[in-house]
């Protein structure tokens, strides 16, 4: 994979502004979404284009007009956004219900900027036929709201958007797999500029760029192989500088356990006719997150990522205030010293200021798992 | 006075006394349930599962309640001692905190209030409500690994958008339900005695309103410092012995309204409180009584403002789960908003408190839209209090004097610019 053709991403991110109202222009509608638990195949077979909002870093002053300083960075970045007019290309928001404060945040988004349609879709949690059934009506609601405002929702729509995002999340879950094996030529930073240009770019665009990344050969050669190898877990992580600061401090980030990562690019819809069952497999199956599911999963899919990919420890890189990751921690981390595998929390806040506090405990962090390898060799 | 120091609450009402007899006895057949082979099932509140376990003679505990009777009795700092050493963050909601903390510590200890909170033999943990209830319920399925465990699924939908498919799904998680209760304690549901149960709930509504309506008087018949009635709408809906005490308070809440006794001697302004109260300090609802406020209403009491169908108990159980938390959590903001200006019309309230609640981001989210929507739409105009509904150590009564009594003289600076 080439320096260049990462740039392209890179490029797609720093442009995006001017993407987007070039979009409105064209007279595309644009939804935006903050999770990504949203049914966005929904949204993309209506006509539209999902947009996950990016809070991006920065400081928080109009937006504690609305927001309690209690919430997370993230949605409190997204809220000063809003505020500032930088969403004004946006038609509509939907959001799959996850955590609390993404959700009360979609309450009063309206607020501060004007749309046509602001949703919040309540997903089931449980699985089985009960579960499907309503789920149908769930998405009918959201097909519903979407035709009303000019939609074109149709389920043979539906197959081909599914068609579209299986190839996505196939390319994508790819990377991860080879990054799995030691066999990706490009570091965590790089990898997640990739995933985060899909936030802004149309998915057709999206789609044909990751195609131009299949082509081998690869110019560096699989990943360097120094640096102590680490899961990092967390919800979002937008921007690299988190991911060069680990390896600066020593570390080498070998799998992800994020909401910006591969938690998100999960492939599989099972092969149902329906495509609304589809969707609903999907759900069902996707790599869990804290705000819809036990913690006790969670640390069977980190010990088992830990266990492909020669990690020796965990990095929990937690959004401040973020309620489902702070709760999950405490279980989290002892069923991981359970099996073997130390973890560390860190907090992050809006500005992204990493700072040296965190740079050093990191490295204790690191130095910590070398002396006890060190020590089971011996 | 230091300046976190607690204050009592002062009570007016004779039932408000008769509460703590109510309060002994509902503990006291938790603790005794155990002796007598009755299962103990923890779960959360507001929802229709209660009923359903006072029909199959199950006894229901609600961790959630018990954390307001550690605060009570100053148990938290403790309890945050054992949760915050496990690892759980101080930005956590402080019931989660207190709970965890409580199975993992106290718990054995016979001498703690009125004899603890015996353990599970069911787990009820919700999919759906705010984040922390259904986090809390995962702890507790991995302190107490001999539970049998339920995990219930419930639509997260503004009241305003419920429709049959959502009404459908409860209904079917309500069966599912009682299935696993039947085999996982060998009772069987009777479906008259669940017609009974759910009529008690629905009279213990009907009164529960009509005392409310008393508060719409001038002068107000009691005030929030009395809130602790609502025990019995959390833990004992669906008995009679919730109808009986309820019953008790509305008589003597419907004579002290006829007779026109107020709180205090001279009510000048009402006042309406937002979000849940400082559990560890309730005196606070009293504050206000110096400079001639009453705590009139609150956001809570809502919650229970709902009617049952007992002639189709499922479906009413089934609205009732879905109406009753949504009044308090962040699915509808427009709900609340509606409600809180509905409640500040009728109750013809002149001030509010915001409670900026540190420990419930669900419930605080949108306070900044309730307070814009109070000032365009009524006039009224409120306060913001940082605190937190758990934990003393995020409350300043230093500030909070400062910023109620800056409130209660602009209150009385207005009112009197009207009357000149
Ligand atoms: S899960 Fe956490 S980081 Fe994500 S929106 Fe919710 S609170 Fe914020
Ligand atoms: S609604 Fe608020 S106070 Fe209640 S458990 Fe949830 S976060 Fe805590």
């Amino acid at each position: 994979m080439s320096s260049h053709q990462i740039q392209s991403f890179a490029d797609a991110l720093k442009q995006s502004a001017d993407h987007f109202h070039g979009l409105q222009q064209s007279g595309r509608k644009m939804i935006g979404y903050f999770c990504t638990y949203t049914p966005i195949e929904i949204i993309h077979a209506a006509g539209f284009i999902p947009v996950r909002l990016r809070g991006g870093p920065g400081t928080v002053e109009k937006a504690y007009s609305h927001v309690p300083d209690f919430i997370c960075p993230y949605l409190k970045r997204c809220m000063e956004n809003a505020t500032d007019g930088r969403y004004d290309f946006l038609s509509g928001l939907v959001q799959g219900y996850t955590c609390d404060a993404a959700c009360g945040v979609v309450n009063i988004f309206g607020d501060v900027v004007d749309l046509e349609l602001i949703h919040a879709v309540p997903l089931p949690y449980a699985d089985g036929e009960a579960a499907r059934r309503y789920f149908h009506g769930v998405i009918t609601t959201l097909a519903d709201k979407l035709n009303a405002m000019d939609g074109r929702f149709s389920n043979e729509a539906l197959q081909r958007s599914i068609a579209l995002y299986e190839k996505i999340y196939g390319i994508i879950d790819q990377l991860y797999q080879q990054r799995l094996d030691g066999d990706l030529s490009i570091d965590a930073g790089d990898l997640q500029t990739i995933m985060d240009a899909g936030d802004v770019l149309t998915p057709e665009d999206y789609l044909r760029m990751l195609e131009t990344l299949k082509k081998p050969p690869s110019e560096h050669g699989p990943q360097a192989i120094d640096g102590c190898p680490v899961i990092i877990s967390g919800s979002l992580i937008e921007s690299s500088v988190i991911f060069n600061l680990i390896a600066s401090a020593g570390g080498r980030v070998v799998a992800d356990d994020l909401c910006t990562g591969w938690r998100r690019a999960y492939p599989d819809y099972g092969h149902s006719e329906d495509p609304v069952d589809r969707l609903f497999y999907r759900h069902c199956t996707r790599r869990p997150c804290p705000s819809r599911s036990l913690a006790v999963d969670r640390s069977r899919v980190l010990t088992d990522l830990a266990a492909r990919s020669g990690a020796k420890g965990v990095v929990f890189m937690v959004q401040k205030f973020c309620t489902p990751h702070l709760a999950d921690y405490p279980i989290l981390s002892d069923e991981l010293k359970a099996h073997g595998l130390p973890s560390l929390l860190l907090e992050i806040d809006e500005t992204w200021q990493t700072g040296e506090q965190l740079n050093n405990r990191l490295e204790s962090f690191f130095d910590m798992i070398a002396a006890s390898t060190a020590e089971k060799l011996s | 006075m230091n300046a976190n120091a607690k204050t009592k609450t002062r009570k007016r009402l004779q039932s408000s006394k008769e509460l703590g007899r109510v309060i002994t006895e509902y503990y006291m057949k938790c603790t005794s349930a155990k002796s007598e082979g009755i299962p103990v099932g923890w779960m959360p509140p507001m929802n229709g599962v209660i009923e359903l376990f006072y029909a199959m003679d199950l006894q229901p505990v609600f961790p959630e309640n018990w954390s307001p009777v550690c605060a009570a009795f100053g148990l938290t700092p403790q309890n945050f001692t054992v949760s915050e050493n496990m690892g759980y963050s101080r930005d956590l909601c402080g019931y989660l905190r207190n709970i965890i903390g409580y199975v993992h510590g106290m718990i054995d200890d016979k001498n703690s209030p009125f004899g603890g909170l015996p353990e599970p033999d069911l787990l009820l943990t919700p999919w759906g409500g705010c984040v922390p209830v259904m986090k809390i319920f995962h702890a507790l399925e991995r302190r107490f690994p001999e539970a049998k465990i339920f995990r219930g699924d419930l639509p997260q939908v503004p009241i305003e958008e419920i429709n049959d498919d959502h009404i459908a799904y409860v209904i079917s998680e309500m069966h599912r339900l009682v299935e696993f209760l039947s085999h996982a304690t060998g009772r069987r549901l009777d479906l008259d005695r669940l017609r009974e149960t759910v009529a008690l709930s629905d009279q213990a509504c009907a009164l529960w309103d009509e005392i409310m309506t008393y508060r719409t008087c001038i002068p107000a018949p009691f005030s929030a410092a009395e809130m602790g009635i609502m025990f019995v709408m959390v833990t004992l809906q669906g008995t009679q012995t919730a109808v009986d005490y309820l019953t008790m308070v509305r008589d003597e809440v419907r004579q002290r309204a006829a007779d026109g006794a107020g709180v205090i001697e001279n009510e000048t302004f009402r006042l309406f409180w937002d979000n849940i109260p400082l559990w560890y300090n309730m005196g606070l609802f009293n504050y206000f009584e110096a400079a001639g406020g009453v705590m009139v209403a609150e956001t809570y009491s809502a919650a229970w403002s709902i009617r049952m169908d007992p002639s189709d108990p499922f479906r009413a159980l089934a609205l009732k789960t879905l109406y009753s938390y949504p009044m308090v959590s962040c699915v509808s903001i427009s709900k609340r908003k509606e409600m809180v200006i509905k409640a500040c019309r009728d109750y013809h309230i002149d001030g509010v408190i915001l409670h900026r609640n540190k420990s419930c981001a669900p419930i605080t989210l949108g306070q900044m839209a309730i307070k814009r929507q109070l000032e365009d739409e009524l006039g009224i105009p409120s306060v913001i209090i940082d605190a937190d509904h758990m934990d003393a150590r995020n409350f300043s009564m230093a500030q909070f004097q400062t910023r109620a009594d800056a409130f209660m003289e602009m209150l009385a600076a207005k009112k009197q610019h009207r009357a000149s």
